[in-house]
Formats: C-alpha cells, structure tokens, sequence
C-alpha cells in the first residue's frame, strides 16, 4: 500500500480545501503533522504489512507502479523528517491563519512529490512527480511576496523549466526508443542496441538532474533561493527537496538504467570534487547565514556525489549516509538560522554575536550541526564522511580521498567563523533583550541535534540497520 | 574482570559524566563542582589501581566489536596507565584550583563540562587500541580546547580558539589520512595488528610525513606552535591544563605509541625528527626570553621542554625514552604550577605585562616561592624531579651516539635557566612598580604549593616513578 503515502496526504489537501469554514484551517497544522509522524515511523520500522505487496489491490486501483527499497526508506525517513522540521519552524515564523493553511498545503504537496519521485519504478511517472515537487518549491520561495523572494523563485523557476524540457525530451525519447518508460525496459534498450539518439537522451536526463541537484556549474540559483526564501522554506529546500529532485533522482536513474560505467564515474568523481571545493571556498566569503549555509550544500552535496562517482558498495553506503545525514545538519543549520532570523530580523551575521548566551538551546545545537557538518568525531557527520573516504581510498583515488578530507577543514574554518560571528562571543550591542527562539523551532533544533548525536554515538547499529543493505543493494 | 571494570571506567566515567556536570550545575555550584572533581578523582584511581596488574608485565584489553573492522578497543599498558594516572592527577589538581578562580566569571557550567569531557577524552586517547578511536578521542579533546581557550568570549579571543581549532584539526585530518594508508596495508586500525604486520619493515614515509603533522601540530612543535602562545587568553587553569598536564602531550603520546611501541621509523627519518625538535627547541627559547606578556612565556617555555621529551623519544634507547616518560611527568607538574602561579598573579595585578610588575615576593610570597621551586623543576636543578628527566634524556642521546644534538639541547637547556630566571626576577624581585596585590585565596595558593612540595618530593622519591618508567620502557621497547 505504498501508494497510500501518497494519496492520503492528496486528498487530505483536497478534504480540507472544502468550504467548512475555520475547523478546517485549524485542522490542517495537526493533519500534516500526524502525516509527517507516520511517514517517519512508517520508515523506521519497515513495517512489512504496509509495505508489503500483499494488498495490491489499493495500488492497483490507482494504476500506480510502487516499489520500494533500502534506499526509498532512507528517502523517505528524510523526507518525513525534513517536513516534520519545516512544519515546526513554520509554526513559529508565520502566524496568519490563512497564510498558515496555504503554506501547510504547499508543503504537503511538496512533500507528496517527493515520496513519489523516491518510490516510482518509470521515467515518466517520475516526471510527473518532479515537476510537482518542483512547482509547490517555487511558490514557497515566493512565499513572502517580496522582491528577493520573487527573484530567487524566478531565478529558480527558469533553470528548473529548463531542467524540465530537458528531462520531457530525454523521456519521450526514451519512450520511443524503448517502447516503455519503466526503468528494467529501458535499461534493456540501452543494453540491447547501440542506439545513439538513447544515450544521448540519458545524457540530457543526467543535464536535467544536475541542475535541479544544484550541482557545480548549474549552482548559481541555488544560494538565492535559499537565501531569499522564508526559514521554513529553506530549512525544506536545503533540506531534502535538492536532494530528492537531483541528486536522489540521479542515482536512481544511473543505478537502474544506466549502470555505472567509467566514464560516468569519472564524471562523477570530478563533478563531486569541484562542487566541494567551489561551495567550499565560495562559502567562506559569504556575510549573509542562509546564503552561507546555501554554498555549504553545494559543497556537502558534492561528497554525495564524489561517494557515488566510487561506486563500490561501501562508497553508496557512505554517500547514502551522507545524504541521510546533510538532510539533518542541513536543516538543523537553517532551524539555527530561522531562529535568529525571527529574533534578530535579519541573517546579516556581521549585525548578530555572542547570541548564545540568550538563545543557549540554539547556541548548542548550532555548533553540533557545523561540527557535524565539518565531519568532526563523534557525531553523525564524522562517520559518513570516513566511510567515503576509506573508500575511495580502497579503490584506489587516492587524490580524491585526500582533497575531501583536506576540504573538511575549509568546512570547518567557515563554519566557526560563523559559531564566531553569531553564537560565540561577547553580546553585540543592542542585544541586550534577545529571547530564546519559540517553542517550534527549539523543538524541532533538539529533535535533530539529538538525532546526529545519536546516530554518531549509536553508529555501529545505526550502521548495519541502516546503510549496509544500501550497499548490499548495489553490488550486481 | 575487576580490571576490565576499572579500565572502562576509566575512560567512560568521565567522558559520559561530564554531560551530568552542567545539570548539577542548575542544581547548585557545589554540587557541580564536587561532581567534576569526584569524575576526574575517579578516572585517578581506576588508573592507580591498575598500575600493580601492568607492572606485573600484564595487558588489559577490552574489545566491542563493530561492523567494517572499527572495533572499539582499549588496552591498558605499562605506557597507557602511566600518562593516565599522570594525566588525571594533574587536571585533579587543576580542577580543585578552579573552584575559586573560575566562580568569578560566567559560563561556568560549560566550563567544567568541557574540562570534564577534555579529561575523559584524554582517557580515551591513552587507552584506546585503534587508531579510529585514537583519532576520534583526540578530535574530542581539540571541541573541548576551542571552548575552552575562547571562554572569556571576547573577539580577538575567540578568534584565538578557531586558530588553534583549525591548526589541530589541519593536522589531525592528515593525521587522518596517514591513518588510513596504515590501515590500507595492515587491514585493520588495531594497534595489535598493526604491530604484527609491521614487524620486519619500517612505516612508509608518506604515512610517516601524514601522522607527524598531526602529532606536531598537537604538541605544538615548530613549525605549527604558534597556536600555544596564543592559547594563553584562556582562563589560567585551562591553560595549565593545556599546556602542561594533558594536550601538548597527546601529540607525544601518540608518537611514543605509534613509532616506539606499535611501529618503527627508519634512521633517516629518526634524524629528520631529531633535528626538528632541535630547532624547536632552540627558536621558542630564544623567544621565550624576549616576550613579555607572563603567559606567553610560559607557553614558548613548553613549546622548548615539549622538544626535550621528543627528544628523549626519537633518540630511541632505554634511557632516552624512561627519561621522555620521566619528563611528561615532571614537566606537567611544574608547567601546571607555573601557570596556575601565573593565573594568581593575573588575578591580583590585572595584567599579563612583565615589565609592569615587580617586587611580588612582597605580598605573595608563597606563590612565589612556588613558582620558584617550579621554576627550578623545569630548569633541572637537583633535587627536584626536573633533574633526574633531563639528565636521563641527556644521556640517552648520547648513549645514541648523538654528541652534537646533545650540545645543542644543553644550549636550550641553558636558555631555559636565562628566561625563567628573567620572568622571576621581573615578577616577583625588584620595586614595586603596580599597588601591591594580595596574595590569592587559600585553596588557589595551597594548590600552587602542593604542586611545588609535589615535584620536590617526586625528586626525591625519583625511585618510584622511575621504576614504573624503565618498566614501561621494557614494555614499549619490547625488551
């Protein structure tokens, strides 16, 4: 009944979108919340009777073709928990109940989407689901309606309608070639025959995905996005939604179609390496937080990357975890940035300082998120980068392994030069009366930092329920 | 089993206590402080109560087993227990200190968590039998050193704190990387193993290159000592703690560990070693004589003893190495008392400045007399403890064949009796040149003279810790 994940939350939106009057406004925050916390738990404990095939009939009905894997839970864990995140830092940065309603659909929406990009088994379905996603992102960015918001949902909008023309051209292609849009038909086209025009279709699709992935060179849209964009929606975007829509996608695409063949993992390797090191140096010069923290997942992003150009099953494990595990620090980075934004009015770090002292929830989990983020021991952040690194080190890239652990301490030297500027000092002047952040955003700031502590400290077991049957699912 | 108890606890008491510390902390300051202390007082104990079973010759492993071959493993040695039980007995004694130096100023209860976790961390390093958890542990201790050195929080403090943060982990990342080289040709990051597989051949020099920068960048050696003296805007116990008792010395653990005990270095590489530390040795002794700033002093003073003990470990005969253990001791005492005589004189002139002090011995002159009898420790007059490590280090490098390095080391030798005499005498002799501060609390000045009395009595008494040591050197050197 996978499918249900999708269209409980569909026509949940619908239901409440009904003339009933004001219940069902109020109704909506706790809806979406319940949908959240089921989804987590859903994916947590694997529950065999909802995942299971045994009642097709429901799937069936709605003519859809869901499966899920190792990986799609590890999606949709993220997705579950990045939403649930948003959600809770929405609670405390918009407060008007209309704006509220129409901000809760967006994000379901945005939400369904992605839990269907991260389950769909055909191009085309996959397609279709991109594109949702891709347009409740826009209207969030817009969300706050002025003029930084508009150009980032532009700037946005363009490059990802390119993206799209580029994908819809790779898929009809590939539906032509192949006569089917599911993955298996296509994969056996591409093998069977040397048809040129598939392969550069899949050259196209891979373009389409890198740019909705923000990769280094299609990156430029990102950081106004993100940085524009309301809190709550940038913990979204920064979050999962990239992640998802590119980088998910990408993988998906090349592990089942494709397959990773030198080329392409060469490709991968210097496209990963690149988009660490230019996130990385571009984010030291940054004097906004979201923008900051805007470069940093270009840069996070590409250890993903740089994991899945190596190819071997520990590497996948590792970049999958790395994934999982930028989903967390990213967003706990922007909860962090949400709330000084709602306390101080602004993400100028030159304007914050010693912010600690009255927000000493933030304060803390602030710096577990950027040690996480630097890959310092013992949390969570630590152990997906080792584990990239050891193997690519094991397959022999060497000078791949070495940069991304050197580049670990750029990381490191902007993400203190933040903690310095805005958490860890003496109180800038005029702060004097600064009130810890609302109850939202320090709930949803402790949920992941706990998360990240607990996923360092517990990884032995976080590791072998988690991310070594990814591996095991690549080796073929 | 007893002991298996002992060594976890050891380690994991501290490490997971020091989380309850800031909860006493809303409860009462004295809870809090006494359950610092009892955390750290108990990590002493579980070390003291092993040394019997390590001096019988015995090893105690603990293992838990993970996925990848990351086991977790800590083993207790000769090596282990001594910088464990050195290491706690110091920071014991800096924490008692604390209680009246530091209730003056905020952030307290981050204080003593994260000189809790620094010490469980420390515990961590000295037991740990993997170099994963090695690595782990000392990148631990490196979050609790950047809290700790940016406490007083100002600008140009905290920017202090991200430079050393950022220099130790520069260092330990390629630490890192040579780590993984080992473990690429012994298959595994256990130190056992890794012994097994590097019996007949040296470690490869690019390994070697890697982890040195790592290990110098820790023990603040030249050329990525600058970190030290600027690490002197911390609070005065935290830089006793860093400088004398514990970080510096993690840098030398790991090389005693690595290259004497687990692996071995080819000749070439030996005398490579040997000539940086000379040069160490010689350059922040000269510039130890012209500083003026108290703290700084100091800290270029150990940035010249920490080549001494390299010294006696590079150099790799029995007596050079029981002389480096030696050393790690009495340097850590005296150093801990000169800064936290440092930190009673801070407090009472309100300033850091030589040249503006004078004529101390006046109102302080029990902190005086401590930071005399310190003074002559770290010079090497007999009968302090200073003495006897010098004089072992001395004659290991000569029995090594070494003269001319020895000459260059009695240079430095001779510069640490000129600058040492030099900040006395501007401090505590002469005319009073700032009011007449008055002597600190009595818990602060019976620390400094404990301390003090402690390292007179470890000259006399030179037969216990260097019975332990020439053990350890057996181990280690594998005798």
């Amino acid at each position: 009944m996978p499918s249900l994940l999708i269209f409980i939350p569909l026509f949940g939106i619908v239901i409440l979108n009904l003339p009933f009057g004001k219940a069902m406004r109020n109704a909506a925050f706790w809806f979406a919340l319940a949908v959240f916390i089921v989804q987590i738990v859903l994916a947590i404990t694997h529950q065999p009777i909802f995942w299971g095939n045994e009642i097709e009939q429901m799937d069936a009905f709605f003519r859809v073709n869901f499966s899920v894997d190792q990986l799609s839970f590890v999606m949709l864990l993220c997705i579950g928990l990045v939403s649930l995140t948003s959600l809770l830092v929405m609670r405390d940065t918009i407060f008007d109940i209309n704006e509220r309603f129409k901000f809760i659909n967006l994000l379901m929406l945005a939400s369904m989407g992605m839990s269907g990009i991260v389950m769909v088994t055909d191009i085309f379905t996959m397609y279709i689901f991109l594109e949702i996603t891709a347009i409740a992102s826009f209207i969030l960015i817009a969300f706050e309606k002025d003029v930084y918001a508009l150009e980032g949902a532009f700037k946005y909008m363009v490059l990802s309608a390119l993206a799209s023309v580029l994908i819809l051209a790779a898929t009809a292609i590939l539906l032509l070639g192949a006569g089917s849009a599911s993955f298996t038909a296509i994969a056996d086209a591409i093998h069977r025959t040397d048809n040129n025009l598939i392969a550069v279709a899949m050259g196209l699709f891979v373009c389409g995905l890198l740019i909705k992935g923000g990769m280094v060179p299609f990156h430029g849209w990102l950081p106004d996005a993100y940085g524009a964009a309301s809190p709550a929606v940038s913990v979204l975007l920064a979050g999962i939604v990239t992640k998802a829509a590119g980088i998910y996608t990408l993988i998906r695409a090349l592990n089942s179609i494709l397959g990773f063949d030198a080329n392409i993992k060469a490709l991968l390797l210097a496209l990963g390496t690149i988009s660490i090191l230019v996130g990385a140096f571009a984010a030291i010069g940054q004097k906004d937080f979201k923008r900051m923290l805007a470069y940093s997942s270009i840069s996070q992003t590409g250890y993903i990357v740089l994991g899945f150009g190596c190819a071997t099953p520990l590497a996948i494990a590792g970049a999958v975890f790395h994934l999982f595990n930028h989903s967390i620090f990213k967003s706990l980075l922007f909860v962090n940035s949400a709330a000084v934004e709602t306390r101080l009015g602004s993400t100028d770090m030159d304007r914050a300082g010693g912010l600690a002292q009255k927000m000493p929830i933030t304060g803390f989990t602030s710096v577990i998120g950027a040690l996480s983020a630097a890959g310092i021991p013992p949390l969570s952040g630590f152990w997906s980068k080792i584990i990239i690194v050891v193997a690519l080190w094991q397959a022999g890239h060497t000078w791949y392994a070495a940069t991304a652990i050197m580049a670990s301490i750029i990381t490191l030297a902007y993400l203190l030069a933040m903690q310095r500027k805005v958490f860890f000092g003496k109180l800038a002047l005029g702060l004097e009366d600064i009130e810890e952040a609302r109850l939202g955003i320090r709930a949803a700031s402790v949920m992941l930092a706990a998360i990240i502590i607990g996923f360092g400290v517990l990884f032995p077991s976080a590791y072998a329920i988690f991310i070594a049957p990814i591996g095991e699912m690549f080796i073929k | 089993m007893n002991e298996k108890i002992l060594l976890a606890s050891a380690v994991f008491v501290p490490l997971i206590g020091s989380f309850a510390t800031p909860i006493a902390g809303k409860i009462s300051e004295r809870l809090r402080n006494g359950l610092s202390l009892a955390l750290v007082l108990l990590s002493l104990v579980c070390a003291c109560r092993l040394i019997p079973t390590v001096i019988s010759g015995r090893v105690v492993n603990l293992a838990f087993e993970m996925p990848l071959g990351l086991n977790f493993v800590i083993t207790a040695d000769c090596l282990a227990v001594f910088m464990a039980a050195t290491s706690s007995f110091i920071s014991a004694i800096i924490i008692i200190y604390s209680f009246d130096y530091i209730h003056r100023y905020d952030n307290r209860n981050e204080y003593y968590l994260m000189v809790t976790l620094f010490l469980g961390s420390m515990m961590g390093i000295v037991f740990s039998g993997s170099l994963l958890f090695l690595y782990i542990f000392w990148e631990i201790t490196a979050i609790a050193s950047w809290r700790l050195i940016g406490f007083f929080r100002e600008k140009q403090f905290v920017i202090k704190a991200d430079k050393a943060f950022l220099i130790t982990v520069f260092g330990a990342l390629a630490m890192l990387i040579g780590f993984i080289i080992i473990y690429q040709s012994a298959g595994s990051f256990e130190l056992a193993d890794i012994k097994k597989a590097y019996t007949t051949s040296h470690i490869s020099s690019l390994a070697l290159i890697l982890i040195m920068l790592g290990i110098l960048s820790k023990s603040a050696t030249l050329p990525f000592h600058t970190w030290l003296p600027d690490a002197g805007v911390a609070p005065s116990p935290v830089t006793a703690l860093l400088h004398a008792a514990v970080l510096v010395k993690i840098g030398i653990y790991a090389f005693a560990r690595l290259f004497i005990s687990t692996m071995s270095i080819s000749y070439v590489w030996e005398m490579i070693v040997i000539g940086l530390v000379a040069a160490s040795a010689l350059i922040s002794a000269g510039a130890a004589l012209v500083e003026t700033d108290m703290k700084r002093i100091i800290a270029y003073s150990t940035v010249s003893q920490i080549a001494f003990i390299f010294l006696g470990f590079a150099v790799n005969t029995e007596a050079g190495v029981a002389g480096g253990l030696l050393y790690i001791l009495m340097h850590g005492l005296a150093k801990g008392g000169l800064f936290l005589c440092a930190g009673i004189v801070e407090q009472g002139t309100h300033t850091k400045d030589i040249t503006k002090m004078g004529g101390l011995i006046a109102t302080m002159p029990v902190t005086a007399v401590s930071f005399f009898a310190c003074a002559l420790s770290v010079m090497g007059v007999p009968p302090l403890g200073g003495f006897f490590s010098k004089y072992l280090v001395f004659s290991g490098t000569i029995n090594a064949g070494h003269i001319g390095i020895a000459f260059v080391f009695l240079a430095g030798a001779i510069l640490t009796i000129l600058y040492l005499c030099r900040i006395f005498n501007s401090i505590f002799m002469g005319e009073a040149k700032v009011a007449p501060a008055q002597e600190g609390s009595w818990l602060m000045v019976s620390c400094v003279a404990s301390i003090a009395f402690i390292s007179f009595l470890a000259g006399i008494y030179i037969r216990y810790p260097a019975l332990f040591a020439s053990v350890a050197t057996q181990q280690m050197l594998g005798r």
